[in-house]
């Protein structure tokens, strides 16, 4: 994955138990679990009734009364409507876009529309037909408005739209109408959002050049629309469309200008595409903050209050901050200008009460605070950590586990720092105080296995780290010793091999009683080294 | 190999006699098959063999094992490096048995088919997916078409085993990949069967031979839907919530007397449904609270009522603890409302907990049958799934937020079943055991110190009135449950008890060490045991001069306890004599305890079976010898005396077991005599020597040890032997081997000690080749550490000069090249206080003799690192990033070696007239200054600027001037 793949991935919250949970700062590529809400809403959008189209025949109520035999009723009218379509095509063109109207009616008047039917009844050849050159801006603007609604069911329905998306294609040329051109990078958008299989077939056509055109519409809504397909198309989880959209000429300053103008529905969409580039390329990182992406996208998520938007916005600026040490400290510098700074705004974004706000404000701190020593703390400083606290004690699971690596990374020293033992004491010794350790006990609970990992890699931390061997009695008060137990017979060898070695050291039986083989014997000289390294001409056997 | 009539029949009768009861045709069988089984097409003949309907059903279920046993060993994918030891099937034949295997599982009666469903889910752990592609599909298919449920549950039940491995694996891409892939094919069929049996359940309420197999199938299904959501939830199953919760509540309510199970001891097949959807929904409730939001007051509901029916039965054992299981994560998530009104938290704790904590028939029963394991669960934490410690897991959990209330209602608890008790004790002893068991449980889990206390009650006051009264009762046989109670609270809480009182109650500890209750003299025991281990900051609590008083009874008990019925090899009592004997003054009594301990080692040696016990007999073995005979060396003959003809007997009999300990107390007993050694010793030196003794890994520490030992004492009986050769022998194959190669340095470093250079010579520029070549083709960052302090050992042991030269004669100007090249850019990694004195003495040794010849260049590099060794932190010279210890080696050595903590050997300075190296460092550069004066200055300028300044300021400390 071109330039992305070192770069993202942040080396942190290291522990000297165990591996590193190194693969983290990337998000994953392949994921199973729905995009959060908003955006899957917005993956797939159903062009339903216009307005202005009010005043047509009775027969679209049907929808309304919602029960078994009108959904029936409407299945009926809609095979019908494919037939006299089909009877109609050879006939007059007024008729031919009557009866495309009538289908498209019945396509868009209900949140479930009867796509299955129509499809059943053959009705893509019949519209890929009336797609064909030279056809009129009102039957190809139905037509295309007929597809948008059959791709937006689900994947196999999507997959019948396939033999039109040439002439969906062809139609976002300069020449076309810009309603038709708007229609048709609708129904790519949707074809788009159904998986990469598609997205190839698309991308092979050349529906990313064609729609990255009309980015620069004078026409908001066809900008916006071009925006939205066009996210959907880089999606992935290969790198190869974003970047082949990224290396069109003009495109970043086109995208950064887009966020500068600082229209919300518009900057939206751009966000999600920014999302996805920035999630694929370090390399294109740079050159958008050279085209001076920083200042608007920071200024969005100050000033707005509007999830959908801050939420992109948010994951964009996570992205950025999971790159090299460099790029955090050009967000922390633009930041500067906002109240509060950057982290001052992030913690307002974990404060509130949105789930998917607080998750990606998480994420993007978290890839703060695992840089260098003065990153953290400047994160420490900078407000985040009562939020963060009290996430960790209340908020759902996925942001529980968040924001313990916020608060992982905040007290394990960048590896080129002088700290002792890679702790930054002062950290650890106010959160420990501030109350987390119960938090980073539940995850150690937790079926999760990489929350549990990251909270026993938290307990080593307090248990090695807090000094006069303050930590291990907190941990057993805390009831720490029954949740590392839990762990001693897991499937997963790590965390077996991990929870035991902590249970030995900090609280194993004080087996021989000479004092060199008392618990924490090695406890500041960094733990491993000194199991590795037997001293010289010890008796027989190695150090225990 | 071909499947014809003639093979048939030879595998058929191979299979036949490898069931045969007498061992020679059965071994003969075996060996017949094990070289079959090499050539290819086996696996694919026996699978025919094994599915032909025309051979005999004895012979077909062998060869389905041997199937499995064959796939297991030999189904893997070629990995260069690792050569598998059995050869593997080919590919075209892996194909070949992919191809059939689905649909033979499904056709081939049950016994057969369980081994066929292992032996797929192996294969699908190398294969699947990316390998085996048609596997989820032709799995899909069957499901969609089968309308049998023998079938039906075969397929979901090879399907569970492969998808569990998205239960444990991190994520990842690859992880993620598979996941979609399975989710992709499979989510959609699971939810059908399911929906459809569903049906089925509901239309054959009063068909049994339908209805088992379809609640079997459902649980099936419960288990899948727990692998494929385990990572996190996946959007078809969010998509399709609705529909899933809607059948999990369907069952957990539903009733139907006619599945019962009649067996008491087995759980019905619908509570084991019940319990697979608790784990179900209470996964949904850890990882998606908020998707889950919608469904969690019906469960709660459901999941109450269903605790309220649940009986005491062990059959229910599994469907109550999963259920409460599910009330805890509740009770700790966001969601902890549900349960915060009063009246909810005391019907919770009075009709839940209260009666899930009573101790039931079967504890009892476990109580008197098998104290072992009542230990186990009761204090060793093996409980994670007992009612009793799930129950208190709940109270934790509502503690959690709602502290105070339920410290309350319990302090209440526990002060209404003592009362219940007090008024009637022969009757309510339960009530006592029950308010025992919830105070200690509910207290933190302990460390090696005890509990710190509760909030419960107050523990002094408690232990004073309730538990020092159980324990001074005369009969130490009455109640003895109660008494096994009372123990265990002291044992936890015994940091909290004062050591007037605890001595006070000594002479009743000691009494029920030879209590009738298995479970009552262990727990004394661990009580006394425990009790001596105590500290308070770094001292003892608990003073040898404190046990004088005790000692005669306490050993005579601890020794008569092993001769009660079924403790004979208790490991509790022996690890107390164990520890006892480190402690205690036993002078009087050592030769005593020595006949006691010998007269066991006699008996264990004939059959070694428990480990545990194998190991604290030893140990107190060790702390024995310890403590008499280097207190005493006139003892070591007595010692010798009884345990020699023991040891002797353990290596001729080859009780391998035991040999790692032998050698290591053989060690301990040279290392407390005065040289010379008796002749009995050096005779039995050379058998030490073979091969075949050093071949086991385990061995190989206490061996070195012990060969040290006699290095150390008898280094002129070795080489007038001859041996020294030998000894040399097993250096070089110990160094040869990254995970042995420290061993290898100890002997050599032993020998650099103690052997006169005069004899050694011969052998050094051998020594010095081995060495290097292992640096040339296989070095490691500890190998290197340890070369450089075996050579720093030698220059201070016999001179910089007879280093320089013996490394030059391996090849003239060598010695220049490693000092350059390895040894000052490793000096400074050096760690242990030791090691760097002796690092940083020797290297200071080197600057004369290079400074007269003319490696005046190669001074500077040392003397920076030198400097850098001796003024910087550990943590500011080593690259932490060296030597990771690898995770998987850490698992590993643990079960090979166990070291005797009694016996280990001290370490000894082999510079204790050098007192600080800076100062030696320091007198050396002033000499220097003096004799070659003007050689210095340069090299002191090419030093780091820090260094520099350090050196300046140790100049200063120690008033030489460089010049």
């Amino acid at each position: 994955m071109e330039g992305a793949s070192g770069a993202h991935h942040r080396d942190p919250f290291k522990s000297s138990v165990g591996r590193v949970a190194g693969q983290r700062r990337r998000q994953q590529a392949v994921t199973v679990g729905k995009e959060r809400r908003e955006s899957v809403v917005r993956a797939k959008r159903l062009r339903r009734a216009d307005p202005s189209d009010h005043g047509d025949d009775g027969s679209m109520q049907l929808a309304v009364m919602g029960d078994e035999a009108a959904y029936k009723a409407l299945e009926e009218s809609t095979v019908n409507a494919v037939h006299n379509l089909k009877n109609l095509l050879k006939g007059s063109p007024a008729k031919r876009i009557g009866a495309l109207q009538t289908l498209r009616h019945l396509l868009s008047c209900t949140a479930m529309p009867p796509v299955h039917v129509a499809i059943e009844a053959g009705v893509v050849t019949l519209l890929v037909d009336c797609l064909a050159f030279g056809s009129s801006e009102e039957q190809l603007f139905e037509a295309a408005w007929c597809l948008t609604n059959i791709a937006s069911g689900d994947l196999q329905q999507t997959c019948a739209v396939e033999p039109a998306l040439p002439l969906l294609i062809l139609h976002l040329g300069e020449k076309s109408a810009v309603h038709v051109v708007e229609q048709c990078a609708w129904a790519i958008g949707n074809v788009a959002g159904d998986g990469e299989v598609l997205r190839d077939v698309l991308l092979k056509q050349g529906a990313l050049h064609s729609l990255s055109r009309h980015l620069l519409s004078p026409v908001p809504s066809l900008s916006r629309t071009a925006a939205w397909a066009l996210s959907n198309l880089i999606k992935g989880p290969s790198p190869k469309a974003a970047m082949e959209l990224m290396k069109i000429e003009g495109m970043v300053d086109t995208l950064v200008s887009h966020v500068s103008k600082g229209e919300e529905d518009l900057v939206v969409e751009v966000a999600w595409v920014l999302v996805y580039v920035t999630s694929m390329s370090d390399f294109h990182v740079t050159l958008l903050l050279n085209a001076g992406l920083l200042p608007p996208l920071l200024g969005c998520l100050a000033s707005s209050e509007q999830l959908s938007l801050l939420t992109p916005v948010l994951r964009t600026l996570g992205n950025i901050v999971a790159g090299d040490n460099s790029k955090t400290d050009v967000v922390l510098s633009v930041g500067q200008s906002l109240p509060g700074g950057i982290i001052g705004v992030l913690a307002r974004c974990l404060e509130s009460k949105h789930r998917t706000l607080q998750k990606e404000a998480a994420w993007a701190v978290s890839n703060i605070a695992a840089g260098s020593i003065l990153q953290k703390h400047t994160v420490f400083n900078g407000g985040v950590v009562p939020p963060l606290l009290h996430l960790l004690a209340t908020a759902v699971f996925d942001v529980r586990k968040e924001s313990a690596y916020c608060l992982g990374n905040l007290c394990v020293a960048p590896k080129e720092s002088r700290e002792q033992g890679g702790i930054i004491l002062e950290h650890l010794i106010a959160l420990v105080d501030g109350g987390c350790l119960p938090g980073f006990i539940a995850l150690v609970r937790s079926p999760d296995v990489e929350a549990a990992r990251l909270g026993l890699q938290f307990l080593e931390l307090v248990m090695r780290g807090l000094p006069n061997g303050r930590g291990p009695k907190i941990v057993e008060k805390e009831d720490g010793i029954s949740a590392l137990e839990e762990l001693q017979f897991h499937e997963n060898d790590e965390l077996q091999t991990m929870s035991n070695t902590l249970i030995d050291r900090y609280f194993g039986e004080e087996y021989g009683l000479e004092e060199e083989y008392g618990p924490g014997m090695d406890v500041l000289r960094g733990s491993d080294d000194s199991s590795d390294y037997p001293p010289w001409r010890q008796g027989g056997g190695l150090t225990a | 190999m071909q499947y014809t009539e003639e093979t048939v029949k030879t595998l058929s009768s191979c299979f036949l006699q490898t069931l045969a009861p007498t061992l020679e045709p059965r071994k003969q069988a075996e060996n017949f098959l094990k070289g079959a089984a090499d050539q290819p097409g086996y696996g694919i003949t026996i699978l025919r063999l094994l599915s032909d309907p025309s051979v005999d059903e004895e012979v077909r279920q062998a060869a389905a094992v041997n199937f499995k046993n064959h796939v297991k060993y030999r189904w893997v994918t070629p990995d260069p490096d690792f050569p598998p030891p059995l050869n593997p099937i080919q590919d075209p034949e892996k194909d070949q048995i992919k191809g059939l295997i689905v649909t033979l599982m499904l056709s081939t009666p049950p016994k057969i088919q369980s081994q066929l469903s292992e032996a797929l889910s192996i294969m699908s752990q190398h294969d699947f997916p990316s390998k085996w592609q048609t596997l989820l599909p032709e799995l899909v298919v069957s499901l969609q078409s089968a309308t049998d449920y023998t079938i039906i549950n075969g397929i979901l039940q090879t399907s569970n085993s492969i998808f569990k491995r998205f239960r444990y694996q991190y994520k990842s891409n690859e992880l993620f990949t598979d996941l979609k892939y399975c989710l992709d094919g499979f989510a959609a069929p699971l939810l059908e069967i399911f929906l459809k049996t569903g049906q089925v359940i509901a239309a054959n309420s009063e068909n049994l031979s339908v209805l088992k197999p379809a609640l079997e199938c459902q649980r099936l299904s419960c288990r899948i839907f727990y692998s494929l959501n385990f990572q996190e939830l996946p959007e078809v199953f969010e998509n399709h919530m609705a529909e899933w919760m809607g059948e999990f509540h369907k069952y957990l309510v539903y009733t139907n007397p006619l599945i019962q199970e009649t067996n008491r001891e087995k759980s019905s097949i619908i509570d084991e449904l019940k319990a697979a959807i608790c784990e179900n929904i209470n996964l949904y409730m850890e990882k998606n609270e908020e998707e889950f939001q919608g469904y969690l007051g019906q469960f709660a509901t459901d999941v109450w009522s269903l605790l309220m029916s649940v009986s005491l039965s062990t059959s229910q054992d599994w469907l109550a603890t999963t259920a409460i299981k599910f009330l805890t994560t509740v009770s700790k998530s966001v969601h902890h409302k549900l349960f915060s009104e009063p009246s909810t938290l005391q019907q919770i704790s009075e009709s839940i907990v209260i009666p899930n904590v009573m101790i039931r028939d079967e504890d009892e029963e476990l109580f008197e049958m098998n104290y072992l394991e009542y230990i186990r669960r009761d204090v060793e934490g093996s409980d994670m799934d007992t009612r009793r410690r799930i129950a208190c897991e709940l109270v934790k959990g509502l503690s959690t937020h709602y502290h105070e209330q339920v410290t309350a209602l319990f302090s209440v608890y526990l002060q209404n079943l003592i009362q219940e008790y007090a008024a009637n004790p022969a009757q309510k002893w339960k009530e006592k055991d029950c308010a025992l068991y919830l105070i200690v449980a509910l207290a933190p889990r302990q460390a090696s110190v005890g509990a710190t206390g509760t909030d419960l009650v107050n523990i002094e006051q408690f232990f004073d009135t309730h538990i020092v009264l159980e324990l001074q009762v005369q009969d130490v046989n009455s109640n003895a449950l109660l008494k096994a109670d009372a123990l265990k609270f002291f044992t936890t809480f015994r940091s909290q008890i004062r050591k007037q009182l605890t001595l006070k109650l000594m002479p009743q500890l000691i009494g029920f060490l030879v209590a009738e209750s298995n479970v009552v003299h262990s727990y004394a025991a661990l009580c006394i045991e425990k009790l001596l281990a105590l500290k308070d900051g770094k001292q003892l609590r608990y003073t040898a001069s404190d046990l004088t008083p005790f000692l005669q009874p306490l050993l005579t008990n601890l020794f008569t306890a092993l001769k009660l019925p079924e403790s004979q090899e208790n490991p509790y009592i022996m690890r107390c004599i164990m520890r006892v004997l480190s402690i205690a003054d036993v002078g009087p009594f050592a030769s005593q305890c020595l006949a006691e301990l010998t007269g066991i080692l006699v008996e264990v040696c004939k059959n070694p079976s428990n480990p545990s016990f194998n190991h604290y007999l030893f140990e107190a073995v060790a702390a024995l010898v310890k403590k008499a005979c280097q207190r005493d060396p006139e003892q070591v003959v007595v010692f010798e005396n009884m345990l020699l003809p023991v040891f002797q007997n353990v290596l001729e009999q080859d009780v391998t077991e035991f040999a790692p300990y032998v050698f290591q107390i053989m060690a301990q007993l040279i290392e407390s005599r005065r040289p010379p050694l008796p002749q009995n010793y050096i005779a039995f030196f050379p058998p030490l020597l073979t091969p075949i003794l050093w071949q086991r890994q385990a061995n190989v520490p206490g061996l070195v040890r012990l060969l040290q030992a006699y290095l150390q004492k008898a280094p002129q009986e070795i080489n007038q032997g001859n041996q020294l050769p030998q000894v040399l022998g097993v250096f070089e194959k110990l160094i040869a081997s990254k995970n042995t190669d420290y061993q290898g340095f100890f002997i050599l470093n032993t020998v650099i000690e103690n052997v006169s250079f005069e004899v050694l010579s011969p052998y050094m520029s051998q020594i010095w080749t081995i060495l290097f070549s292992r640096l040339q083709y296989r070095s490691t960052g500890k190998f290197i550490k340890s070369l450089i302090i075996f050579a720093s050992l030698f220059v201070v042991k016999h001179g910089p000069s007879k280093v320089i030269d013996t490394i030059n004669s391996v090849q003239p100007n060598l010695f220049l090249s490693i000092l350059d090249n390895v040894w000052s850019p490793n000096l400074s990694t050096i760690t242990g206080e030791m090691e760097i004195k002796l690092c940083a003495v020797a290297a200071s040794m080197l600057f004369t003799p290079l400074l007269e010849g003319s490696a005046t260049p190669y001074c500077g590099k040392l003397l920076n690192s030198v400097i850098t060794l001796l003024v910087k932190p550990e943590d500011e010279r080593i690259d932490e990033e060296q030597d990771v210890p690898d995770l998987d080696e850490m698992v590993g050595y643990t079960a090979v070696y166990a070291q005797l903590h009694n016996s280990t050997k001290t370490e000894d300075d082999p510079l204790k007239d050098v007192k600080d190296p800076k100062e030696f460092l320091a007198k050396i550069l002033g000499g220097v200054s003096l004799q070659q004066p003007g050689k210095l200055p340069s090299i002191v300028q090419g030093l780091e600027s820090s260094n520099q300044t350090a050196l300046a300021q140790l100049c200063s400390t120690f008033r030489i001037s460089i010049v």
